[in-house]
């Protein structure tokens, strides 16, 4: 019987207990690699299994938890050796039995990009080695999970290069979550969506504290739920657990009317937890669950359930933004940021990711968006894109349940999006058009609903993961047809029971006063059945009418929500206190003021040229700051708020010269680089932002930065001064191989180096042209360089 | 023997953060604190504080230090002279969780004046976490003289006993901490250590600059400071 059928079959499947603590009774010492045991003691890897087995384990774990490339290095196996020989010893011990083997893997043990420095793309290959060495096992588990970003990569894994079952458990603390942040939900809808065969807890608690943990999986997913708890708490002082053998079968023995089926032990439990396990069982029914889960996407730490109105903010997006596509062009990630954290502060519930251009590469640019944003931002994202090569590079990095946006009810279209949506167990966005465009009537809308919900349900993807967009129109070309859209919105929702999309602002094109067109439109909608609007949350007008929608309709209980957001807007604004009318631009930068120094500069630009602005003004300002600094006087933190004030101003020049379609200022290029293997980048980033606000245009490559990175973006861009940051004694060796390689490759440029280890001496040593102490000297190495 | 602690703090050291950022004698002004009482609401939200150590028995090799029952030996002359007179030594290792570096991310992508401020207030907050845990190893073996926190890169301790070092605390499983391949601890705002136990008075004075690998491009010392270790 495989595993598969075990799950059918048997009332609960009982996995083994504990493989560390066993070890380390036999001898094993602290920090030793115990996969090198497999190797080194098999007699210690046979005796335990053979312990299990007879307590009565159905599955018992070969011992390859740590068997992956970066945990061996200190002990000299190779993956394929240690893995390998796991599993043989775990069958051997399992002949004659009807025992199953699990290949089990666990962490890395090195944490993802961006808190670590993996690659999700590093982590796949790490976990492919195993899967691939572990061949000969009945069943893949990944176990003791605290991130899920590394979890998709694992299950991914593991589904591209194996046929076998997959099993999966995270570790969750007293809280709800990993020590990563992550949530049930967001396990169960990612795991279950990606197509595991049971999911569940393991490690983190005794099973009596886990009864809430179990209990919200239990609600979370349709799949068999896993439990494998240690044996209770430990002592702080003797390192012991807490709970005997008895106790845990105990405690064990509540969670079976939450509907659990897979059961064993994890640290502190040995073969009688397991005997006393299979003698609970042994006359207990499995319960089973009437799970239903709802219309929901998440990210690793928010999910968002469809169960009513949600601002999808749709910001994010070139078309028709001149900035944005400057952005884009210039590879600027850090304004695509502030858009995102702008429109969740706004109210955002989703955040729509379209970065299409033609001049750019769009797969590239939409996983680092991707991954950008879900560095920085809670909220879980719509992936936008009419390529289906970008939309599956993007679903591939995301973290969590994404929403595809979008397939339409054309044949290419149904054929080739949703079985991406399927394998990665995103939700998706319909859009009501086919072959002949988009119908006029609600009718023929509505048919064409019905046949992407078919299509999707007949290649197994939920009914309550399809959205329908019933697409807006515009009210000054099409007036007659503006109830068409509202009308296919009440029926679509009414009637197949799925959740709607609009995107609500095309229906004012080319009409005046938009915004009273919009968010009138808008509550008709909301009226009639719209629960995910595609808007601008930074309108306040639009954001309201959601927030009145819900007011009235009861959602917002008690008008909490409501009252949060408008509850102290009785009175005029208070007078801001260092609003001056005569003041001028220095005056805003020297004292922070933000918003401020964009107004002036905006009034400015009406009567002075952008030149004259910067250098009269914005230069003269900072370099009075810099003295400042460099005297003591003023320390970093207003350093930087002078430079966030002329970022403002900047912003606002570079807006106006593409409004008048001219180029953006700059001074000259200049490359900034963490080093590889380095991950502090704050200094790099102080840098910046000085020098940008100069007027110099900066080519940010981030942190851990490769030495070829930096040597091709110097060539392509032919950029002639690179700054490159170092923090630790241990990477400043990365340094030294960057400068080597671009002097090798002859790269016509200059190079300053700078960071908290880096010393002058050193900097000469390893042949840069100049060392940097702080941000402000930076600069002054640039005007150097550049002669301005 | 053991802990694993949950640190609660209810504040973090702002005064150590200014200090970080330059502040000796001059006051801050109304803004920049009113900015740092944000960016601490805004990690004490988040963070998940907390430490583990364990004490084990030490005895002296060619290479250093041998942590009995365990794989690990500390290398070098420092940790030697640190160790010196000891019959234990407590390992630890400490973190505020990575929520802390999201915040900083956070701020990173819509303030760099307020990521400054929330970098050298996670880095001070780390520190307390530290001294939350040395109040807790004192309580436990107060029969005993204590170092000071002596950490891996410092002297000629190599960092990269890093991962070593956590493996034999479980510190991966038990608080989340990890080593990238180059040994920086992840997430960021973290801090591995260990403290001698002696039972005889241990010698003052060797706390020290001399001692540091950063001594020749402190900041801190270059204005006459020290950086508080």
């Amino acid at each position: 019987m495989g595993f598969r059928e075990l799950l059918k079959n048997k009332e609960f499947v009982i996995l083994d207990g504990a493989m560390g603590t066993m070890l380390q009774a036999k001898g094993l010492k602290m920090g030793e690699t115990p996969e090198a045991m497999n190797i080194e003691k098999p007699e210690w890897l046979l005796d335990i299994h053979r312990q299990y087995i007879e307590a009565g384990s159905d599955v018992i774990y070969a011992n390859t938890f740590g068997g992956n490339r970066h945990k061996l290095a200190k002990c000299g196996y190779s993956v394929e050796q240690a893995i390998g020989e796991g599993i043989r010893l775990a069958r051997r011990a399992a002949e004659g039995h009807d025992t199953l083997v699990a290949l089990d893997i666990g962490s890395i043990g090195q944490m993802l990009e961006p808190t670590g420095t993996l690659t999700f793309e590093e982590a796949y290959d790490i976990f492919k080695e195993m899967v691939i060495a572990g061949k000969d096992a009945d069943v893949i588990v990944f176990e003791t999970m605290t991130d899920l970003y590394e979890l998709k990569a694992a299950i991914l894994a593991a589904k591209e290069n194996s046929d076998l079952p997959i099993m999966c458990t995270m570790t969750f603390e007293e809280n709800m979550r990993t020590f990563t942040g992550v949530d049930i939900s967001a396990m169960c809808l990612t795991a279950e969506g990606l197509g595991v065969d049971a999911l569940g807890v393991n490690c983190s608690l005794g099973p009596k504290e886990l009864y809430p943990v179990v209990e919200k999986i239990c609600q979370w997913t349709t799949l068999p739920v896993v439990v494998k708890p240690n044996a209770g708490l430990p002592d702080p002082v003797t390192n012991e657990y807490n709970c005997s053998a008895e106790e845990f079968a105990e405690f064990a023995e509540k969670l079976i009317p939450l509907g659990i089926k897979v059961i064993g032990g994890c640290c502190g439990t040995d073969p009688t937890y397991i005997s006393a396990l299979k003698n609970m069982l042994a006359d207990k029914k499995y319960v089973q669950r009437d799970v239903h889960i709802p219309a929901v996407c998440c990210s690793p730490t928010e999910t968002v359930v469809i169960d009513q109105p949600r601002i999808i903010g749709e910001r994010i997006n070139p078309t028709g933004k001149k900035r944005f596509k400057q952005a884009l062009l210039e590879d600027d990630i850090d304004y695509i940021l502030g858009q995102a954290m702008e429109q969740i502060d706004a109210g955002a519930d989703i955040l729509d990711v379209n970065v299409g251009l033609p001049a750019i590469d769009e797969k590239a640019m939409m996983v680092k968006a991707v991954k950008a944003l879900q560095g920085v931002c809670d909220v879980p994202l719509q992936l936008d894109s009419t390529i289906p090569e970008v939309m599956e590079a993007a679903l591939r990095v995301y973290n969590g349940k994404p929403i595809v946006n979008s397939v339409n009810a054309e044949e290419k279209s149904l054929e080739t999006v949703l079985p991406l949506v399927k394998k990665y167990g995103a939700a998706v966005v319909g859009l009501t058009l086919d072959e002949n465009g988009i119908p006029k009537t609600a009718d023929a809308r509505f048919a064409l609903a019905k046949k992407i919900l078919d299509r999707a349900m007949a290649i197994g993807i939920r009914k309550e993961d399809v959205y329908i967009d019933c697409l807006t129109l515009t009210a000054s070309a099409e007036q007659e047809n503006v109830m068409q859209t509202v009308n296919a919105v009440r029926r679509v929702k009414e009637e197949l029971g799925l959740r709607t999309v609009l995107g609500v602002s095309n229906i004012s094109f080319g009409l005046p006063s938009r915004e009273i067109v919009n968010h009138n439109f808008l509550m008709m909608c909301l009226t009639s059945g719209l629960d995910l609007p595609i808007m601008n949350p930074n309108i306040d007008s639009m954001t309201a009418t959601v927030r009145t929608y819900k007011l009235l309709t009861n959602i917002d209980k008690n008008s909490m929500d409501f009252i949060a957001h408008y509850g102290a807007d009785t009175s005029s604004p208070a007078p801001k206190a260092e609003k001056k009318s005569d003041m001028d631009l220095p005056y805003a930068i020297e004292h922070g003021l933000k918003g401020e120094g964009a107004e002036i500069t905006a009034k400015l630009l009406e009567t002075t040229d952008s030149m004259t602005i910067i250098n009269e003004m914005l230069v003269p300002a900072l370099d009075k700051a810099g003295e400042q600094f460099e005297k003591g006087k003023i320390f970093l933190p207003q350093l930087i708020q002078t430079a966030g004030v002329a970022q403002g101003c900047f912003e606002v020049i570079k807006q106006k010269m593409l409004a008048e379609g001219g180029s953006s200022v700059s001074k000259g290029k200049i490359i900034l680089a963490t080093v590889k293997g380095d991950i502090h980048d704050i200094g790099k980033n102080i840098v910046k932002v000085l020098l940008e606000n100069y007027g110099y245009e900066v080519i940010d490559l981030g942190k851990d930065v490769d030495y070829q990175t930096v040597v091709d973006a110097a060539i392509e861009n032919d950029v002639h001064l690179v700054g490159l940051s170092a923090l630790m004694t241990t990477t400043l060796v990365s340094m030294e191989e960057t400068i080597k390689l671009l002097r090798a490759n002859n790269v016509d440029c200059k190079i300053m180096v700078g960071g908290a280890v880096v010393t002058p001496d050193y900097a000469e040593q390893i042949g840069a042209d100049f060392y940097s102490k702080d941000a402000k000297q930076s600069v002054d190495i640039a005007r150097q360089v550049f002669g301005n | 023997m053991n802990g694993h602690l949950q640190v609660k703090l209810d504040s973090l050291n702002k005064e150590e953060a200014l200090r970080y950022m330059g502040y000796r004698d001059t006051a801050p002004d109304d803004s920049i604190l009113a900015m740092l009482d944000e960016c601490e609401k805004a990690l004490l939200a988040v963070i998940k504080p907390c430490c583990i150590y364990h004490v084990f028995d030490i005895e002296e090799v060619s290479e250093g230090i041998s942590v009995c029952g365990t794989s690990l030996v500390l290398q070098g002359n420092a940790i030697s002279e640190h160790l010196a007179g000891c019959c234990k030594a407590v390992l630890m290792a400490a973190t505020l969780s990575a929520h802390a570096d999201r915040v900083i991310r956070r701020y990173e992508a819509t303030d760099m004046t307020r990521a400054v401020m929330a970098d050298f207030l996670a880095s001070a907050a780390v520190e307390q976490v530290c001294d939350a845990a040395e109040e807790s190893i004192g309580q436990e073996f107060s029969a005993y003289y204590r170092t000071w926190r002596f950490s891996p890169g410092y002297g000629d301790l190599p960092l990269d006993i890093q991962g070593s070092f956590l493996d034999v605390l479980q510190a991966q499983k038990l608080i989340g901490l990890n080593a990238t391949a180059s040994n920086i601890l992840t997430p960021r705002k973290s801090v591995t250590a260990v403290i001698g136990l002696s039972e005889n008075e241990i010698q003052k004075g060797r706390q020290g600059c001399s001692a540091c690998n950063m001594k020749d491009v402190c900041q801190f010392r270059k204005r006459g400071d020290h950086c508080g270790v």
